[in-house]
């Protein structure tokens, strides 16, 4: 069952296997931004854990009190991230983050939306 | 002619000088472009907010006798959004002289962005005559440093009652030593806990500690092991591990692992249907009354009131 979301910060894909989540472009992430994106997240995964592909390739600014909130409410249900960028802006967001928050479930970051989901079939085997 | 580029390094020079006099509460707007100048900016900004939280956070965490200096940055604006009074640390704050701020629109030192919300929100509190709010403004300099802060914004009628006024405060914390006369004189002091801590901790103490943290957050619903046992397993012993926790994050151990086990708690039991029991389980609370009595603790009220 395919399922689908829209606020005004991305947009939610959910497939049999893991949750897709596309950020718009424009909008600055701050801490209100990333409650909203956090609370549609589990409102469409409905209590179940999952991999989710995080397309971050149109972001252009995290501030720190949204990317705290990601790394310990936004990590709730989650088995597995992937994030898909586009460098130099979208690789140094994501290498910042994840080396400075330690998140509990496998992270890695891809260029390619094919490796990305290769990635989570992988880690989603491995559990 | 300048390019692009020269002129974004400018602005990160300028920005790295003022982190450099300890004051961190600037930031720069890198665009919407996709290239390694913009890559540049957004990784010094985020730089800057993490030196910026620690340091605010170490200063009341560890509370020692470290003054800590505040600066007030106040705007008073007549109905229209003139500027009628500006103090003298807004003037250097956004680099500008007195006389240049005070008779300019308070629009034009905002950023495109905050720009209009301000025009979308300033009608609404006009409406009345006494209004008090936190708004999320951000003012920009003639260098392209940008202020991002939470402003209190207050809307007033004059004494004659004919004018509306309104009154823009915010305080911000610099590092950096006042300069001039009456050193420390408008220095915070703290004086609670004002002692020096109860252990030294060497870098590699700081590491293992951190680890400890990040050890926790990452299993909130497992047991802690024993201090005891913990201390040994980090190679370290139970005094330095205890009271350096504290030293280090302002709360205990096991303050600390209820704070983080609750946070996640809370989002679950708001945003999805996961039985209390189920949630009480996953963040490590031994049964529904434990989990409702420590969650009312923190926030007031029983989990279950939150799901009606």
């Amino acid at each position: 069952m395919n399922t689908s979301h829209e606020n005004k910060y991305a947009v939610y894909l959910l497939t049999d296997d893991l949750l897709h989540i596309i950020y718009k472009k424009g909008p600055i992430i701050d801490l209100e931004a990333a409650q909203v994106i956090v609370r549609d997240r589990m409102m469409i995964q409905e209590g179940r854990s999952m991999p989710v592909l995080c397309d971050i390739q149109q972001v252009r600014m995290v501030n720190k009190p949204a990317r705290d909130y990601l790394a310990v409410e936004g990590s709730l249900l989650v088995t597995a991230l992937a994030f898909l960028i586009d460098p130099p802006v979208t690789d140094v967001i994501s290498s910042f983050y994840l080396g400075t928050h330690l998140l509990p479930f496998p992270t890695a970051s891809f260029t390619n939306k094919d490796q990305a989901m290769a990635f989570l079939t992988e880690q989603t085997k491995q559990q | 002619m300048p390019n692009q580029d020269d002129f974004s390094m400018k602005r990160i020079q300028q920005m790295l000088l003022e982190m450099a006099r300890g004051n961190f509460f600037y930031s720069l707007d890198p665009g919407a472009k996709n290239d390694n100048m913009a890559s540049l900016i957004v990784m010094l900004n985020m730089v800057n907010e993490e030196i910026r939280a620690s340091f605010v956070h170490q200063g009341f965490a560890t509370a020692q006798d470290s003054p800590r200096y505040l600066i007030q940055m106040s705007l008073l604006l007549d109905a229209n959004g003139t500027i009628e009074m500006a103090n003298n640390k807004s003037c250097s704050l956004l680099s500008q002289l007195p006389k240049d701020l005070i008779g300019q629109n308070v629009s034009e030192i905002m950023t495109a962005n905050t720009q209009k919300s301000w025009h979308n929100k300033l009608p609404k509190l006009l409406k009345k005559d006494f209004t008090d709010t936190i708004m999320p403004l951000e003012f920009i300099t003639p260098e392209g440093l940008i202020i991002s802060k939470d402003f209190h914004v207050s809307t007033f009628r004059s004494l004659d009652g004919n004018d509306q006024k309104i009154l823009m405060d915010t305080v911000l914390f610099s590092k950096g030593e006042p300069i001039g006369k009456g050193l420390w004189k408008h220095a915070l002091k703290i004086s609670k806990g004002a002692k020096s801590p109860k252990v030294r901790l060497s870098q590699k103490d700081i590491r293992m500690i951190r680890e400890v943290h990040d050890m926790i957050l990452n299993n909130l619903d497992r047991d802690l092991p024993k201090l005891k046992d913990l201390a040994l397993q980090m190679g370290t012993n139970e005094f330095k591990l205890k009271y350096g926790f504290k030293q280090l994050y302002g709360t205990t151990i096991f303050k600390f692992l209820t704070q983080e086990r609750l946070r996640k708690a809370k989002t679950l039991t708001l945003h999805t249907s996961l039985s209390l029991k189920t949630i009480a389980h996953m963040t490590g609370f031994k049964s529904i009354p434990h989990f409702s009595r420590a969650f009312k603790e923190k926030y007031g009220r029983p989990p279950s009131s939150l799901r009606k």
